[in-house]
């Protein structure tokens, strides 16, 4: 399910002017791909906030371009609250393409009725797939998740026609007992009090 | 026990300027939440490791909680009493250098409200603002 985006062409560059370009509510952006020339764009923040927003990958261009584009990268401001730049690639409908989605656990693990805690390992799928059939999230049920077992890559819904970029193998979620010191320090109470020198000569205690 | 390394290559360094924001670190990775800085600052070893008592009294085995800043910096100090000069002091503790969007925690296995709660009780022993932040999507 595509997003519509309306994009207006960009014919200026820096870095000085693009503060600007953000400061009026506009993100910049630049179109490539499919062996075409590289489109110098400008975008709406609202509408590409509200894209990101929701996870949309697959977006229709509106303006002064008219195609069907993928969100490549996203480049965020140092404290991941505003979008600075957005790269995007242009593709076919019918065109497979690699995207990253993020996976989602539905459901309640039965393993935490007996005192499991669900760890969730990778939040991340790789997959390749048509563009038209890209969706926002993967899922991954844990109804059947009991204690001391785990589900891999290979148990996520992929949409129709898709398949892993990664092993199957990959484990997403697990459901193990909790460890009873769990992250804390067990030293035996000999901790040195300060760490070793690297490359320091010590003192030889042989002479000859 | 607070953490310091292992192994250093200098005892002692100089004190330095921290400049800009944190152009690394500033992702929440592990967990569903996180605690962001928005300050600029050095992070005691002891108030890490108190950060991480006062979180894992409230999650209690819960959920998983995850430690994103190391401090590798040793602070030097002289001893009370003592006559200025003869040569930079003794290290005294270890610090983390934390630059504005360095993520300090991370938390997954726990609900929005739960980390919500947990986070406002870890920011109390922060020496510098702090916020929670969610996993971004892209």
């Amino acid at each position: 399910m595509a997003d519509l985006l309306n994009v207006e062409a960009r014919d200026t560059t820096g870095t000085l002017r693009m503060k600007r370009l953000r400061k009026s509510g506009k993100i910049p952006a630049v179109l490539y791909g499919h062996g075409e020339e590289c489109v110098s764009l400008t975008l709406a923040k609202k509408e590409i906030d509200r894209v990101v927003g929701h996870g949309g990958h697959i977006v229709e261009l509106k303006g002064a371009v008219s195609e069907g584009a993928l969100i490549k990268e996203v480049q965020w401001d140092a404290f991941g609250s505003s979008i600075l730049h957005v790269d995007l690639t242009r593709i076919d409908a019918t065109e497979k393409v690699e995207v990253t989605l993020p996976v989602e656990l539905k459901g309640d693990a039965p393993g935490t009725k007996n005192g499991g805690v669900v760890s969730h390992l990778l939040h991340e799928l790789t997959i390749v797939c048509p563009a038209d059939k890209v969706v926002d999230m993967l899922t991954l049920k844990i109804n059947d998740l009991e204690l001391d077992q785990s589900l891999t890559a290979a148990n996520v819904e992929l949409p129709v026609g898709a398949e892993l970029a990664g092993e199957a193998t990959d484990v997403i979620v697990t459901c193990n007992a909790p460890t009873a010191a769990a992250g804390e320090a067990d030293d035996d109470g000999e901790a040195p009090s300060e760490p070793e020198v690297i490359g320091e000569k010590k003192e030889e205690s042989g002479d000859e | 026990m607070a953490q310091m390394p292992k192994r250093v290559k200098h005892r002692k360094v100089q004190r330095g300027h921290i400049k800009g924001n944190a152009s690394r670190g500033n992702k929440v990775v592990f967990g569903d939440f996180g605690l962001q800085s928005l300050d600029t600052g050095w992070l005691k070893a002891q108030t890490i490791e108190a950060g991480r008592i006062a979180a894992q009294q409230y999650i209690r085995g819960e959920g998983k909680l995850y430690i994103r800043v190391f401090p590798h910096r040793s602070i030097t100090s002289t001893p009370l009493e003592t006559r200025m000069g003869k040569g930079k002091g003794e290290p005294e503790y270890w610090v983390a250098t934390i630059r504005p969007g360095t993520i300090l925690y991370e938390l997954s296995g726990v609900t929005e409200q739960q980390a919500k709660i947990c986070f406002a009780r870890l920011a109390h022993k922060m020496p510098f603002k702090v916020r929670m932040v969610k996993r971004r999507l892209m």
